[in-house]
């Protein structure tokens, strides 16, 4: 690791690299498969990929935002909080606002569901404008600055919601499976895919992407090579927030109401799903498909421990195994690399 | 910023307090007033609560009952408690603060039982009167009152719920799911117990399947059932053990479709899930009512300091009640937990 490397040589180098991560973490998936599979038969099926797949799309829209802000040299503690805020202010601003109760279901509730999402987004990027600020004007360490606003953003959503979840309009259609037999995808889940894909193209095709692993990789070469770090960074933030803010509506959408605890230990499973996915907490490294496929391996677990019965204290102790296997291998690789 | 705020209040309301009650109640308190004496005009007591989490839903319903109480038998109310963080190490500071503020009684609701003791000792010792609200400190020497709801009762009731909503019959065998918040949480320990043990003598025929944690997350709640409803094809019912995981698996059996199809009986009345009784999709709610058991405890305290009245049971359990298709929208509209 030395720093008298040229970025574009490191960058090429780290993409390899990346690229023979995503081959490994594949393999990791199908093993799990045929492992749960061995244990328990009805894993092997059309309503368990489901069941993963709901529980991916929150997380993917948390990492994917915490891809970027992991690449850019940064965390983000605060997605969590932004998940929960968002959820309820959507929730507030559909019942509250617009006063639509848990009555309006089907396509009656889709108006007031395009509000609600418009203002979980904007929620989101709204506290990613904060984190910005926090970081870029007052020079706050990313770690403390999204500490404090996850504890604020914790805060609001219960302040707002008096603790307790807010029922608002829903159509349970749009977040089950399209068809219970043959297509685990709920419609949901397609605009999450889609989203995601739109945000991989952009970090890994755009001069937004570049500039990001740039920033990540050395901000002193960066802001030499008349990149405007602040102004970056800012936006990075902005993104993951607006991100979160939609994870928060898909929640709202899961459970037809916004729930101030429904972000609770998040920030954790997004970080642990862009771990597992290669990305490097030292920043400048990462690859958005790594991170897709951390966050599957994640919820494979989760599905697989319980269709296998296994008791559920055990399932933390699983995955914290894998998170450090995951680490450990990409470390030990890295380091076979450069001798 | 919290704690400059949280300082500033209690300030302000220690001020109050002072210029309010005078400093001669405040030395008048002194624990036992002797009994029979008649007092023509009753000083004006202040009585001071500490809670565990404030936003808590549970506790925005008994800070409601206890606001009303007080403004009825004319009490200064001290209400405190950390926001969000139910743990000791938020709770003695904030408790220290408020014996600083000399009230006559102190409502406690401890969130340790070893770790609130010292703390109770300590206002005993300054002529304060302690109740204890929904948990105890490990020894009640000290204590006038404990009034709690009866958790372990509640899981009995929820059993019976699934029972009958199952149509159970002996000789038949049934699948039902726990979904808990967390191994350890007191309340899930006692509602469990209490499921299990009426499951042992009464539904035999009634064997749970499978438990799983929640840690407080709904989303994660609904993932659980998701993943039990592909498990157990044939599931009859889900005993989901707090507001949480019954908002959580209220949302999976909707999403899948299965409302009806499996017998959900929840615990908690958030508004939310009190309205999805009636859309079929909560069997039942076992519902608590600290509202009634904040209360209890501020009449037993001022019946206790203005002539020295103990109360006729040193333990008060007051039952938890179920909720479903027949309770009537009175008695929904009374449980509901409200926040102000």
């Amino acid at each position: 690791m030395s720093s008298s490397q040229q970025p574009n040589l490191r960058l090429e180098r780290f993409k390899a690299v990346a690229r023979n991560q995503n081959s490994i973490l594949l393999s990791v998936l199908i093993a799990l498969a045929i492992i749960f599979t061995l244990a328990e038969p009805l894993f092997f099926s059309v309503p368990t990929a489901g069941n993963i797949l709901t529980d991916w799309g929150s997380i993917v829209l948390l990492a994917a935002g915490q891809t970027l802000v992991i690449i850019s040299g940064g965390i983000d503690l605060s997605v969590g909080g932004t998940l929960a805020i968002s959820g309820v202010a959507s929730a507030w601003m559909m019942s509250v606002v617009l006063g639509f109760d848990t009555t309006t279901s089907g396509p009656d509730a889709y108006p007031p569901l395009m509000i609600g999402a418009i203002t979980a987004a904007a929620t989101g990027i709204l506290v990613g404008l904060v984190n910005g600020f926090l970081i870029t004007k007052l020079r706050i360490v990313p770690f403390v600055a999204t500490l404090s606003t996850m504890g604020a953003t914790l805060g609001f959503a219960i302040i707002i919601s008096n603790g307790m979840p807010i029922g608002g309009p829903n159509d349970f259609s749009i977040i089950s499976p399209i068809n219970p037999n043959w297509m685990p995808l709920s419609w949901a889940v397609i605009g999450v895919i889609i989203i995601v894909t739109i945000v991989g193209l952009f970090l890994h095709k755009s001069r937004f992407g570049l500039h990001t692993y740039a920033v990540g990789s050395n901000s002193f070469a960066a802001r030499a090579a008349g990149i405007n770090v602040e102004r970056h960074l800012t936006k990075v933030y902005a993104l993951a927030g607006g991100l979160a803010g939609l994870a928060g509506f898909y929640v709202y959408l899961r459970l037809g109401a916004g729930s101030p605890t429904s972000g609770t230990m998040r920030e954790l499973d997004a970080i642990a799903a862009v771990v597992i996915g290669g990305a490097s907490l030292m920043g400048g490294v990462g690859r958005m498909l790594g991170t897709v496929i951390g966050a599957l391996i994640l919820f494979t677990v989760q599905s697989g421990l319980i269709m296998a019965g296994v008791a559920p204290d055990w399932k933390k102790v699983v995955v914290a195994v894998l998170i450090a296997a995951a680490v450990a291998a990409q470390t030990l690789r890295r380091e076979n690399r450069q001798r | 910023m919290n704690y400059f705020k949280k300082a500033a209040a209690l300030a302000g309301v220690a001020a109050l307090a002072l210029s309010v009650t005078g400093c001669a109640a405040a030395e008048e308190a002194p624990t036992t007033p002797s009994a029979g004496e008649t007092t023509a005009v009753v000083e004006e007591l202040t009585i001071a609560f500490v809670v565990g989490a404030e936003s808590d839903p549970f506790f925005q319903a008994m800070k409601l009952g206890a606001e009303e109480e007080a403004a009825a038998l004319g009490v200064n109310l001290i209400w405190q408690g950390d926001p969000t963080n139910y743990s000791p190490e938020t709770q003695i500071p904030i408790v220290d603060a408020v014996l600083a503020q000399q009230p006559d009684g102190l409502v406690l609701i401890p969130t340790d039982p070893t770790a609130l003791q010292a703390s109770v000792t300590k206002a005993v010792a300054a002529g304060i009167a302690v109740a204890n609200v929904d948990t105890r400190v490990g020894d009640l020497a000290d204590v006038l009152t404990f009034i709690t709801g009866d958790n372990e009762d509640g899981g009995a009731k929820a059993a019976a719920a699934i029972a009958n909503a199952i149509n159970y019959t002996a000789g038949e065998s049934y699948q039902v799911v726990l979904g808990l918040t967390s191994a350890t949480a007191t309340t899930n320990v006692a509602r469990k117990e209490g499921f299990e043990k009426a499951i042992a003598t009464d539904y035999p025929g009634i064997e749970i399947v499978d438990v799983a944690y929640s840690e407080s997350n709904p989303e994660k709640a609904a993932s659980n059932v998701n993943n039990w409803l592909t498990k157990y094809p044939d599931l009859d019912g889900i005993f989901a053990i707090d507001g949480t995981n019954a908002s959580g698996a209220a949302a999976a059996l909707e999403a899948k479709g299965l409302v009806g199809k499996v017998a959900l009986v929840g615990y908690d009345a958030y508004p939310d899930n009190v309205a999805k009784i009636k859309a079929g999709i909560f069997t039942a709610l076992i519902a608590q009512d600290p509202a009634a058991e904040a209360r209890l405890a501020i009449q037993t305290l001022v019946a206790f300091l203005s002539d020295g009245t103990l109360p006729a049971s040193a333990e008060v359990v007051i039952p938890n009640v179920i909720l479903d298709a027949n309770t009537s929208e009175a008695d929904l509209a009374k449980y509901t937990y409200v926040a102000n």
